[in-house]
């Protein structure tokens, strides 16, 4: 078990080291970022109404988090396949993907936040509470769109996770705009942790069924 | 039973015959409550609900094989998921229409935001298109067969939670028998509704099955004459 952790940790690392040491994967994305946030804060002219707020951050966040999460498994795939299935289990491979893109994709909606707050103004009330919805999201988020990489890195097609992840993710999608919505309004603590466990849950739902059926999309 | 023992029988789909008939011209006679707004849009009843209960069983009947092709990968299975899926999404189809025209009588319009269940119905069904969009964009059978299991299974999974706990958090519907709208709850579903209800759940699952077991079935015949060649 404790070998196992073990593994886990340092393909995790790896993941880390790589993208370090290839900083323009990382810079083009936070580019990518700005630069949406910043088109978005010209096409509105600086004033921003909550509902409107709130649906495009969630746009911007989709996009970025398709397009860093889907290239998780280019290399594991195609080049590496047979070094990496030697070494570790899938389950420890599929592990430790999850832990580094909820990481990712966390960090990521952290600057889309901060930069909306900066164009925009301070639009969300209760901001710790937001930061968990947020870090919550991004598991979700994460754990589909890793799995379904898996996918289009088989098919050399990044175009397919849109059309494969769009209609799953409207049940996590609707829940988050919730709580945005409730994070931003009066509403007492136990409406507040209903949905923040019903976050929880799909949370939950995602891992486990990645865990499970990654083995077979990985296997040959 | 195996599926292929159950769908060459016969005496299933002629149950199903009569019970399509009898539903499709005593549904159009039979006296039913007068309820207020839905008044003759309720016959609808024996209609686009049985549909769902088609496509929902069809789903499942996807969810089974897929699992049992991961389990056991064979062909044989994938064919049957891939079927069956391809029956059901027709009959959400069919339901999308149903519920749309009665829609536009009695809310004043094709598509109601507010309403959970619409929105989640579409939703499954833009699943399911991406299910056969995933299938065509493989060339290799085996590995088709692979991810579109793996695929699916997820797929019903999040649909189920979809359709069971967000209407839950989120409160309100408007479809009939739902927050203290008119409609057919245990209450108020009176006998006559009753007795052509039941038949046509079974009518219509019954031609949801009869129409998949067809395909699968060509498609069975279908490779055995390409391994002949």
């Amino acid at each position: 078990m404790l070998e196992q952790a073990n593994r886990v940790k340092y393909l995790i690392l790896k993941e880390a080291y790589l993208e370090w040491r290839n900083k323009s994967v990382l810079a083009s994305m936070l580019l990518y970022v700005i630069g949406a946030t910043f088109i978005v804060y010209y096409a509105f002219e600086g004033r921003i109404e909550f509902q409107s707020w709130t649906a495009i951050f969630w746009v911007i966040v989709l996009f970025s988090v398709i397009n860093i999460v889907g290239k998780t498994f280019e290399k594991e795939v195609n080049q590496q396949y047979y070094y990496i299935r030697g070494l570790v289990s899938p389950i420890e491979l599929i592990l430790s993907k999850l832990f580094y893109n909820a990481f990712l994709v966390f960090f990521f909606e952290l600057i889309v936040y901060v930069e909306m707050t900066i164009f925009f103004g301070i639009q969300i009330q209760d901001s710790s509470y937001f930061l968990l919805v947020l870090f919550l999201g991004g598991i979700g988020f994460s754990n589909l769109f890793t799995l379904f990489s898996t996918i289009t890195a088989r098919l050399n097609n990044i175009v397919v996770l849109p059309v494969l992840g769009f209609p799953i993710i409207l049940p996590l999608l609707i829940l988050v705009l919730r709580l945005t919505n409730i994070s931003n309004i009066e509403v007492d603590f136990d409406e507040k942790m209903i949905n923040i466990g019903a976050m929880l849950l799909l949370d939950t739902i995602t891992f486990i069924l990645s865990i499970i059926l990654f083995p077979y999309l990985w296997s040959e | 039973m195996t599926y292929e023992k159950f769908t060459t029988q016969i005496w299933w789909k002629a149950i199903t015959i009569v019970l399509l008939f009898y539903t499709c011209i005593y549904g159009f006679i039979v006296k039913v409550p007068d309820l207020p707004i839905l008044e003759q849009s309720i016959r609808n009843l024996f209609f686009h609900v049985p549909m769902w209960f088609a496509m929902m069983l069809l789903m499942m009947i996807n969810l089974f094989f897929s699992i049992k092709y991961l389990s056991s990968n064979s062909q044989r299975n994938d064919v049957i998921a891939e079927k069956s899926a391809l029956i059901g999404l027709l009959f959400g189809f069919l339901g999308l229409a149903t519920g749309s025209v009665w829609a536009k009588v009695t809310w004043g319009a094709w598509w109601v935001f507010a309403e959970v269940k619409l929105n989640a119905t579409a939703a499954a069904v833009l699943v399911y298109c991406a299910y056969f969009i995933l299938r065509s964009s493989f060339s290799d059978s085996e590995m088709k067969a692979k991810f579109s299991g793996v695929y699916s299974i997820f797929a019903f999974v999040m649909f189920m939670v979809f359709i069971n706990i967000i209407p839950r958090v989120s409160g309100s519907s408007l479809h009939p028998g739902n927050g203290g709208n008119p409609g057919f709850n245990s209450y108020d579903l009176d006998n006559n509704l009753r007795k052509v209800f039941y038949p046509a759940v079974i009518a219509w699952i019954g031609l949801g099955l009869w129409l998949s077991s067809l395909l699968v079935r060509i498609q069975f015949v279908k490779r055995k004459l390409d391994s002949i060649d």
